[in-house]
């Protein structure tokens, strides 16, 4: 490889993405060795990235430090009739609203949330063991369901992520899991969703190197009950 | 942009076993054989133990007098000592280093003291820091996903609706505007020796 066509390939970008195929990173490292300004190139594009960890990883939410920078300080502005009295009745109707709305529907799913109850699971082990077609949950819209799965364990992972893909194939929620919690039967309480279809819960296996593999895809179908779930 | 001459001059010092030129020479490559290392080597002390041997065999072989005499050749030459020290390192995981070796290694200079000294330099940064502040929310949240919280970069991608194409250009443009500083920092050290 020279120059030319490691500036062509993007090749110290994926080089330090860890994007290049086995014989493309050969070819690389013997250019990059030997090649003063990709040298350069490679170890700047490292050194940023190594600085913005550290910045990143300390950094509180930018939302959060620029409105601190824009804040006004003009004192008692807010005061002045002409904006405090809408200010006041603007304020009285949000208050009254959580009053007589908000509140009471918060009480009443947190009564919900304390209190013991069934809820619909898919019976993933089942339908991959078997092949056949995928198992039906009914819940309703929003309502939570349980994922009991069963992941076979692989030496050559170091850890898991288990996602569930929605019927657009979007991943609707994204769960990091140890190898050591898949020597016994998985249970995911998932979040309710708003659309019904097909869903496919999906494991990826993460080595040691970072490298990710798809361990396996349990398929279900999704609908809405018209009735409550006990 | 060069800063570094590998001519016969500064392969000579190397040779000679001129401190300040071995400090410059380890300063140079270890970024570059960390990476290489890091990429194929499980451990963080694996690479380490790797990289020291990889410098070790480097001055031990430019110090034999039928050792390599073309300074154009200095790189792929480190980059050949390298693949050798992986090619042993795959086939024995337990290798023991020789009393040579242990000897060798305790004479080349530890890059550890630049490395801690560039992260002192508030200038650095600082330059990183605006450099993230200038990036749209989503860059920044692809930058730390990726390389801080090290998720899977495609699905850090489709969850913010990109492509690996826009995480390259990204860090492509990010590193460009780190690079004048870097250079002028690495350039300063190299003068201060």
């Amino acid at each position: 490889m020279d120059h030319s066509e490691a500036s062509r390939l993007m090749a110290s970008e994926k080089y330090l993405l860890d994007e290049l195929p086995p014989a493309e990173m050969e070819a690389f490292e013997e250019h990059l060795f030997a090649c003063h300004e990709c040298a350069m190139d490679v170890r700047a594009g490292s050194a940023f990235l190594e600085y913005s960890k550290a910045e990143l990883a300390n950094s509180s939410p930018r939302v959060e430090r620029r409105a601190a920078e824009v804040r006004p300080s003009r004192g008692f502005a807010w005061w002045r009739p002409a904006l405090a009295i809408p200010a006041m009745a603007i304020l009285l109707i949000v208050v009254g609203y959580q009053n007589l709305v908000t509140y009471p529907a918060m009480k009443g799913a947190l009564a919900e949330n304390k209190a013991p109850r069934i809820l619909p699971a898919a019976s993933l082990v089942s339908a991959v063991t078997r092949g056949s077609a995928p198992s039906v949950i009914a819940v309703r819209a929003g309502e939570p369901f349980l994922l009991p799965l069963d992941i076979p364990s692989q030496n050559s992972f170091e850890s898991y992520v288990v996602e569930l893909q929605n019927p657009a194939g979007g991943v609707e929620w994204s769960l990091p899991v140890s190898s050591e919690s898949i020597k016994n039967t998985l249970t995911i309480a998932a979040p309710g969703v708003d659309k019904a279809g097909h869903y496919e819960v999906v494991v990826i296996g993460r080595s040691a190197q970072g490298q990710n593999s798809e361990v396996g895809r349990y398929p279900f179908d999704l609908q809405f009950a018209r009735t409550a779930n006990p | 942009m060069q800063f570094h001459a590998f001519d016969r001059h500064y392969l000579e010092k190397l040779t000679s076993g001129d401190f300040r030129t071995q400090e410059d020479f380890v300063a140079y490559f270890s970024e570059l054989i960390r990476l290489k290392l890091s990429r194929r080597l499980h451990s963080h002390s694996e690479v380490e133990d790797a990289r020291q041997e990889t410098f070790a065999r480097v001055f031990a072989a430019l110090r034999k007098p039928d050792g390599i005499r073309e300074p154009e050749r200095l790189g792929a030459f480190v980059n050949s000592v390298c693949n050798n020290v992986l090619l042993e390192y795959y086939r024995s995981a337990s290798q023991q280093p020789t009393s040579d070796d242990e000897e060798a290694e305790a004479n080349i200079p530890d890059p550890a003291i630049s490395v801690i000294d560039v992260i002192a330099n508030r200038q650095t940064q600082e330059k990183v820091r605006q450099i993230l502040d200038q990036l749209p929310e989503k860059d920044r949240r692809l930058i730390k996903a990726v390389f801080l919280e090290e998720r899977d970069k495609d699905e850090v991608c489709r969850e913010l609706g990109v492509d690996r194409e826009y995480l390259r250009v990204l860090l492509h443009r990010a590193k460009k505007s780190f690079k004048s500083i870097y250079l002028k920092r690495v350039a300063k050290e190299a003068m201060q020796g």
